[in-house]
């Protein structure tokens, strides 16, 4: 402790700027660990809030997908003994017409009896409004919101709401406002409850319901409630208490988690690598205090701990610093996971506040700290076998790096093998895993053994752009394997982190894009949902015909969505003229089974088709018996055909609309496909179809062009993390670069000084630096590109076997690598700056008297 | 040539430190001067002063009729390559250049061509007898054979001031006679004007004019 105060708080008083570089890595590295997860458990907790306050006192929910169940279903749950409520719901998310709001969550409920189940928790209004049912019933345009929601749109009670429904634009009455707390503060406040049946009518319900929650009689278990209503119902029903929900959406944000896990423990390598720089700098630098301290007296084992001291110092600090990192970064991202969510799964919650838990606090601190430490062990252990008498000595100083040693190569060469053989045995996942990480841990060991080879071949083409600061600059690196391998091993890691994600990004932009013109391709669509994905609204199937007979229309397919529960995964049911279809998509993608018989199987009802995705996470195969639940029981369809389809991440089940109609009797239709007659003007036909259905209120006509644009930018969602990794890529190009040079110019001093003393300008001083810092930016862009371009064939692996099941085409994101190259050189570039001044400004006495 | 007049120069840090103080001195062309005195005296200070590494307090400095308290340090770097080359005791070689790299470089800094700044290097290299080492590394080299570098790198350029920092310092004294012979060569081939700092009595000896420092002042100039 004496000597941390006496030798170190000195030199980090000293060296206040190194230190903070120090700092700053930590801080990068817990920063995004706590940023990443918090944002995603944020927007998690947020979605099981609104879940559990939608609940209210409901022990269970019944439901039969997204298609619903008729209204008589609800008889025969109330007259099961163990239930003691029941109370239907119908939930739906409609664009609120308020400039900025965003999407509304609205509660159809049956106020007759859902108070025994939600408590309403009035703030303003009449409280026989609802205490009165009748009263609110009697007045279909009533509505109530959040006070939260009402004081952001200055609503009061009898202030009027426009909303979008299946009847057009509709202007409804606030007739109560909630307290914001509770039920109130769901979806983040933007919640609005109406009266069951008008609910119906507005959301096109027909006479059915989406769900119905159950509150059990005294006494019973949620294993005995759940049993009796099962039994009650027969199959077709899901009886699942409300977490269930949380639990589904848990895993929808699978995909986000591993991301996240991955980007997480790249941010902490990272960070790892400055770490081990900035100490191994403080050893250089203080080689002769060291040498001091041990001829004193100090034992080896005290100038390990000395250092390891230092490292636990700075990796609290830099913990504490980045827990308030980290939560600035999930308040600015927890937005934006959850648009994510709501645009490609129609589930989504949004985050009011983000807060951490104290273990999860504790935990941050311990891995920030650990980062630190480990970051520390090498140069504190080099340290502590500095010699005394050689540190020392007049002359001694400038000892170079150990080169990079030979076993290391070996051990490299011994894990790459080792990915190659593990890729190249088989699809098993513990070997597609070890592959992954034999592979980063063979490409870590590499750098150091690369970046001296490429030094040594970027020397004559640095001669020759500039004989004198180019040498210098590449012996420089050639000099100090060490120094310059840790700062190329976070720019790699951080720049193939770029790349495999932009890589996916590019590859999926790729595999829809072609997906939708193979597989999903009528020249318009017209949809009841604004974004194609929520099955809120829906038309009527007899408006198939009608728009058949439309002049310039050949062909009219229709699409119902439903999201179902197979075998205990959340998938969904796409319900489709499988002819109509498989007239239009000769060209798309099969992976299992022939392309006529699975049509011609799956339109007569005798089979199902799906997707590549359901196949991999499923682990379905041809010939499987799907049970897919309905309301009038299990559907056992076989797998007779398995395609490439980008539709649903979590997997897709299809049948013929038939099948659909006999064993849902839901006759309602999601999306029509339309098919022009060759010739016809698109957007004419659009206008028509518009025209034709003017009761449709809620018709949306897209054209093919339209749909595309809308689902690729979907698919680009992901990009965003991306624009966050370049942010991250730069800061350690600044914190590595700066750092290694301000060692470089110390290892370097009296280089310089003989250099200016022989005549060098302070202009060639400087680009001496540049050079260098321009070198250690290239090294660190080609390996990067170079760790990138594997790391994406790792990347598309995981993609397709643990977090989506999608098969997506090796694309390198040559565009972004681009774009990325110039902004890294850049930032190389400007961190140099203030070590070539200080390099060209430093005494000349002194540099040439530096020993 | 070198003319230095009431130059003082101190360092400051926790409390001044005075270097030299109130010299005078003229130094003309072709001499070959030898600065003595104890450690801490301001030898090398005075040999800084004249090869323009560093600044007086006060007092003025001319060196070739030029006043280089007035010069911005682009200009002093310019004049420094033009007219001084410098030959240090631990000979101060870049370590990963090769001899002809390392004696080249004052050559490359003036933007000369590749090919004429080997050719310069090499001829430099046979002048002080080293032709047969020219792409050895420093490490590769005896200590006698680094200072013959050494002193082709500070002719690279045809400086007329050679300025010596005990040039035979950390030499055996065989070598040390070597590399003496081979400056009092040099200077009688090229006509330079040589100052060298030292605390060798035969290298004071060898030279026409002795300059003693005490203290910061000068105390005895002997020509010899």
């Amino acid at each position: 402790m004496i000597l941390l105060r006496l030798i170190s708080w000195q030199y980090i008083r000293k060296h206040r700027l190194r230190t903070l570089f120090t700092i700053a890595a930590v801080v990068l590295g817990a920063g995004t660990f706590v940023g990443m997860h918090s944002a995603g458990v944020a927007v998690l907790s947020a979605f099981n809030d609104t879940v559990d306050h939608i609940a209210g006192k409901a022990q269970l929910q019944i439901t039969a997908g997204d298609s619903g169940f008729p209204e008589e279903v609800l008889g025969r749950i109330q007259s099961v003994p163990e239930v003691a409520t029941a109370v239907p719901l119908i939930e739906a998310v409609v664009q609120s017409t308020k400039k900025g709001e965003g999407n509304l969550l609205v509660l159809g409920v049956d106020m007759t009896g859902d108070r025994s189940i939600r408590d309403y928790d009035l703030d303003s209004g009449e409280d026989d409004i609802v205490d009165d049912p009748l009263v609110f019933l009697a007045q279909p345009d009533s509505l109530i919101v959040s006070a939260d929601f009402a004081q952001r749109n200055r609503l009061s009670v009898d202030s009027k709401l426009p909303m979008d429904t299946m009847e057009g634009e509709k202007q409804f009455t606030v007739r109560g406002i909630m307290r914001s707390a509770g039920l109130g503060s769901v979806f983040g406040g933007n919640l609005g409850i109406m009266d069951l049946y008008a609910a119906q009518k507005v959301f096109g319900r027909g006479r059915r319901f989406d769900r119905v929650e159950v509150r059990l009689a005294p006494g019973l278990s949620i294993d005995q409630g759940r049993a009796a209503l099962r039994q009650a119902l027969g199959s077709g029903f899901q009886v699942d208490t409300p977490a269930t929900r949380g639990h589904q959406f848990e895993s929808l944000m699978q995909v986000y988690s591993v991301s996240v896990n991955i980007f997480s423990l790249f941010a902490l390598f990272t960070g790892l690598f400055i770490i081990y720089n900035a100490f191994n700098i403080a050893v250089t630098q203080r080689r002769t205090e060291i040498g001091i301290l041990r001829a004193l007296g100090a034992t080896r084992r005290q100038i390990l701990a000395l250092f390891l001291g230092e490292g636990v110092i700075l990796g609290l600090v830099g913990s504490a610093l980045g827990i308030l990192f980290g939560m600035f970064l999930a308040r600015a991202t927890s937005g934006y996971v959850s648009d994510v969510m709501q645009a490609l799964y129609g589930m989504g919650a949004r985050a009011q506040d983000v807060t951490l838990s104290r273990g999860f606090m504790v935990a941050a601190v311990i891995l920030g700290t650990a980062t630190s430490v480990i970051g520390a062990i090498l140069p504190a252990r080099n340290a502590s076998r500095v010699d005394p008498v050689k540190a020392l000595q007049r002359g001694q100083y400038q000892v170079l790096s150990a080169g990079e040693n030979r076993n290391r190569r070996i051990v490299a060469a011994i894990f790459a093998l080792s990915a190659i053989a593990c890729a190249a045995l088989g699809r098993s996942h513990g070997l597609f895993y070890v592959s992954y990480l034999s592979f980063i841990i063979a490409a870590l060991l590499l750098v150091p053994a690369l970046s001296l080879w490429m030094s040594r071949m970027l020397r004559p083409v640095l001669r020759k752009v500039r004989p004198v600061e180019g040498v210098l600059a590449a012996d420089s690196l050639i000099q100090a394997p060490r120094r310059t391998s840790a700062t190329v091993a976070a720019l790699m890691l951080s720049l193939g982190l770029i790349v495999s994600i932009g890589g996916i990004s590019r590859s999926s932009y790729n595999s829809i894009a072609q997906w939708i013109d193979t597989a999903f391709n009528p020249d318009l669509f017209v949809s009841a949902s604004q974004n194609l994905v929520e099955h809120s609204f829906r038309f009527p199937d007899s408006m198939t015909r009608a728009l058949s007979s439309l002049d310039g229309v050949a062909d009219v397919g229709r699409m119902r969505g439903n999201k179902i529960s197979v075998k205990g995964a959340s998938v969904v049911l796409y319900a489709l003229d499988i002819e109509k279809v498989a007239a239009h998509t000769r060209e798309r993608s099969i992976v299992a089974g022939d392309f006529d018989r699975m049509n011609r199987l799956t339109a007569e009802g005798k089979g199902a088709i799906i997707s590549e995705n359901y196949e991999l996470l499923q682990h379905a195969a041809m010939g499987d018996i799907l049970p897919i639940p309905s309301p009038s029981g299990f559907v056992n369809l076989p797998v007779v055909g398995i395609v490439r389809d980008y539709t649903n991440q979590s997997g897709t089940i299809f049948i013929d609309y038939s099948v659909y109609q006999r064993y849902w009797e839901d006759p309602t239709v999601d999306i029509f496909e339309v098919y022009a007659k060759p010739g016809t003007p698109l957007e004419d036909l659009k206008t028509r179809i518009q025209a034709q259905f003017p009761e449709q209120h809620r018709m949306f006509v897209y054209l093919n062009r339209e749909v595309k644009n809308r689902v690729l930018s979907n698919s680009n969602q992901f990009l965003g993390l991306t624009y966050i990794q370049i942010f991250i890529a730069v800061l350690v190009a600044v914190l590595g670069v700066a750092n290694n040079l301000s060692i470089s110019i110390t290892d370097r001093r009296r280089e310089f000084g003989i250099l200016r003393a022989i005549g060098a300008l302070g202009l060639q001083i400087r680009g001496s630096i540049w050079c260098e810092a321009l070198t250690i930016a290239f090294l660190g862009v080609a390996l990067g590109m170079a760790f990138g371009a594997l790391d994406l064939f790792y990347e598309l692996g995981l993609v397709r076997n643990d977090y989506a099941g999608l098969t997506l085409d090796y694309q390198f994101p040559f565009g972004m690598a681009l774009t990325v190259i110039p902004v890294i050189l850049v930032a190389a570039w400007l961190a140099s700056i203030a070590s070539s001044e200080s390099a060209a400004r430093s005494s000349l006495r002194e540099a040439l008297e530096y020993e | 040539m070198i003319h230095l007049e009431n130059v003082t120069k101190q360092f400051d840090g926790a409390r001044k430190v005075t270097a030299l103080e109130g010299i005078t001195l003229r130094v003309d062309r072709g001499e070959v001067v030898a600065i003595v005195g104890p450690s801490g005296s301001g030898k090398s200070t005075l040999l800084n002063l004249v090869g323009m590494l560093d600044r007086p307090t006060s007092g003025s400095i001319r060196v070739d009729d030029r006043e280089i308290g007035s010069l911005g340090d682009g200009d002093l770097t310019r004049l420094r390559r033009d007219k001084i080359g410098f030959i240090f005791q631990f000979f101060n070689l870049l370590p990963s250049l090769s001899s002809v790299e390392n004696v080249g470089l004052p050559l490359h800094l003036r933007g000369w061509t590749a090919q004429k700044v080997k050719q310069r290097a090499q001829e430099l290299l046979d002048l002080v007898g080293l032709n047969h080492r020219l792409q050895h590394l420093p490490d590769e080299l005896s200590g006698g054979e680094r200072q013959r570098v050494a002193i082709a790198r500070a002719l690279a350029c045809n400086p007329p001031i050679l300025l010596a920092d005990e040039p035979t310092g950390n030499l055996d004294s065989h070598t040390g006679a070597e590399i003496l012979t081979l400056l009092g060569d040099l200077q009688l081939k090229l006509g330079s004007t040589v100052l060298v700092v030292t605390h060798d009595n035969e290298v004071a000896r060898s030279a026409q004019r002795r300059l003693s420092l005490r203290d910061a002042h000068l105390v005895e100039d002997v020509r010899q």
